[in-house]
């Protein structure tokens, strides 16, 4: 597995050096591989960087889906168990992720950072699924036109927890635990049936008349 | 031990601080007067809190109008109580946090065993059975072993910190009191605070304390498991009975009642008086009752343990002697040595202080100085009502603005008022001295 090698010793420089590799040339050196044996995988850095973002997010999926307790839980637990599992993989990696998420997100808060793309599609992917899980189940209102802009707020959410990851000085990282809780507590009290949708109805219901 | 969800306190921090600072002073000022004027028992928000059934600690309090809570206020002069106050507050803001959502539960556990909940017991149940003060207690089995596994919400240590923080210059304002002049009281409540945040040491103090007293009939504590423990999840037995509400709701005989009540002063007298340190968090939650052998008590949570030094254990012994009372110049004595009289005080502020401790102290301190003591008798709480009434009432005292007497007073006054609360809603009848 060549890829995976050189995933690794990109990885392992980007950790011990703080920037990543100066080019592709050196780093294929070091692994005495031939230039065209990277180009073959990746088309430069950024997509590793990239792939190991959307690794992380399907560590996360799988790790959480593999809890004997998911089958048993609703929306808004599959989205915690996702986000606390994601935080656990983020700690085990916690210097390459600060260093990218530091490196990347500061800029402008509501753009997502080039990094995150692939992590972005599988994200939302996984989120437009729990959702329709939560109509199904009744725990998300339905709303037609509406909800096909949610998978895109839930992105600007996972974007505030990766920034607040990102900011947290507390030990073990335990005020994002409750930032993570916070915000999805309030996000699905959002897209769950609330007095919104009993206002919608009872304009709709005058207009009619 | 709150179960309904409670939504009306903002919780976070910046909800926290954007209610005070938005509306201003003069918010801040309704909230601490509210919280204040709670626990010193005046107004009759009894109906409010029973519905809002917020601790019930409150609930048993106010039931007996705070008049017990307004003696022991006077017993530490006046202000001291407000640090307590804001212990009694700041736990509230923790009872209204949401119940902790099932997958924050198993990462506390990833966090802390690298493994789930699930794989480390045999069974474990992901709905909490009950709120704690800082945390919420799930039921697991293990072993066949019933077992209560405390779990505490995310960053509680940080929020007491910033909470305090956030609420002392306002309410210093509010009471028209001086930093300096409440320092050491706050300190001590801010320490007591953070200590309940420490499972360790409440696991360490459990034990050791369960071990010193194993020697007292008719009392349960339960086992811990420090290998299922860490500094944010506690295990232990999960011990059987009922709390107080219920069991009295269960028209348990006299005798019961008085063993149990026997069993809760015995509990305390040896605390004070062999261990020096005291289980400081006498509210109902903290105990289970049964009637098996005549009447059981078991014993929970040592998350907030006073540690009595000698000398204001020396203190507090001779203020309630009965020699004492008789003595005004030895009581004049000992309430200097105390900190409650100053060499700096007015002839008349002197007299005052002197006659309102001699009153308090007289009431307070007789089921200390008799060989036996009914709680349930009907005339000492009307004395004890009457009193603290007269005190609140009191013009001259309510114009003193300044806390007085040393501030171990605070945990060692909330822990016999909560010990009163109990006995007396118990209507037992206890023989407070040892058989000679």
């Amino acid at each position: 597995m060549e890829k995976d090698r050189i995933k690794q010793a990109y990885l392992s420089f980007v950790l011990g050096e703080g920037h990543p590799p100066q080019s592709v040339f050196k780093l294929t050196q070091q692994l005495g591989l031939a230039e065209e044996e990277f180009y073959r995988h990746y088309p430069n850095f950024e997509a590793i960087d990239r792939e190991l973002w959307a690794d992380f997010g399907r560590q996360a999926r799988s790790t959480a889906a593999a809890e004997p307790v998911w089958e048993g839980y609703g929306s808004r637990e599959k989205l915690l168990a996702f986000y606390y599992t994601l935080l656990e993989i983020l700690k085990q990696n916690r210097s390459y992720a600060l260093m990218s998420l530091r490196r990347s997100l500061h800029r402008i808060p509501a753009l997502s950072p080039r990094v995150l793309d692939d992590f972005r599609q599988d994200f939302e992917v996984f989120v437009t699924d729990i959702l329709a899980e939560g109509r199904v189940s009744g725990e998300i209102a339905n709303r037609p036109l509406v909800q096909d802009g949610y998978p895109r707020f839930f992105w600007q959410q996972a974007l505030f927890v990766l920034g607040y990851f990102a900011k947290d000085d507390t030990v073990n990282f335990e005020r994002t635990d409750a930032a993570v809780e916070k915000a999805v507590t309030l996000s699905f009290d959002l897209v769950g049936r609330n007095s919104l949708d009993s206002a919608v109805d009872f304009v709709r219901f005058l207009v009619r008349k | 031990m709150s179960d309904e969800p409670q939504t009306s306190l903002p919780t976070t921090k910046v909800a926290r601080a954007a209610r005070f600072a938005k509306t201003g002073l003069n918010v801040g000022a309704n909230y601490i007067k509210h919280y204040a004027r709670k626990a010193v028992g005046a107004d009759s928000t009894t109906e409010d809190l029973h519905a809002a059934n917020a601790a019930e600690l409150y609930g048993t309090l106010s039931e007996m109008k705070g008049s017990v809570l307004k003696v022991a206020q006077m017993l530490a002069m006046e202000k001291n109580m407000l640090p307590t106050a804001y212990a009694e507050q700041f736990a509230q803001a923790q009872y209204s946090t949401p119940p902790l959502s099932g997958p924050l539960v198993v990462k506390a556990f990833r966090d802390a065993f690298g493994q789930s909940p699930f794989q480390l017991f045999d069974e474990f149940e992901p709905e909490a059975r009950q709120a704690a003060s800082i945390g919420q207690v799930h039921f697991a089995r293990q072993a066949g072993k019933a077992l209560a596994v405390k779990v505490q919400y995310p960053g509680v240590a940080d929020s007491i910190k910033s909470d305090i923080r956030l609420v002392k210059p306002i309410a210093l304002r509010v009471m028209g009191l001086n930093e300096a002049q409440v320092r050491p009281y706050l300190e001590e409540v801010e320490t007591r605070l953070l200590e309940e945040t420490d499972y360790k040491l409440e696991l360490r103090r459990g034990q050791e304390i369960a071990a010193q007293c194993a020697g007292l009939a008719h009392l349960e504590f339960p086992a811990y498991y420090p290998e299922y423990s860490t500094a944010r999840i506690l295990t232990m037995d999960w011990l059987p009975g009922q709390h107080l509400k219920e069991f009295l709701a269960t028209n348990p005989p006299q005798e019961v009642r008085n063993q149990i009540g026997q069993a809760l002063w015995d509990f305390y007298q040896f605390q004070f008086n062999t261990l020096h340190r005291l289980h400081a968090d006498p509210h109902p939650g903290n105990f289970l009752l049964r009637a098996d052998h005549g009447g059981t008590l078991g014993v929970l949570d040592f998350g907030c343990v006073k540690e009595v030094p000698a000398d204001v254990y020396q203190l507090f012994t001779a203020l309630l002697a009965s020699e004492t009372l008789a003595d005004e110049a030895r009581l004049t004595a000992l309430l200097t040595q105390g900190g409650v009289l100053r060499p700096t005080d007015a002839p008349a502020m002197r007299a005052l202080y002197l006659r309102t401790m001699h009153a308090s102290l007289e009431l307070v301190g007789r089921p200390f100085r008799q060989p036996t003591f009914d709680f349930g008798d009907p005339a000492y709480m009307a004395a004890l009502y009457a009193l603290g009434d007269d005190l609140m009432a009191d013009p001259e005292l309510r114009k003193q603005r300044e806390p007085r007497g040393s501030e171990h007073f605070i945990y060692l006054n909330r822990t016999y008022v909560g010990l009163f609360a109990l006995l007396t809603e118990l209507k037992a009848a206890v023989q407070t001295q040892p058989a000679a």
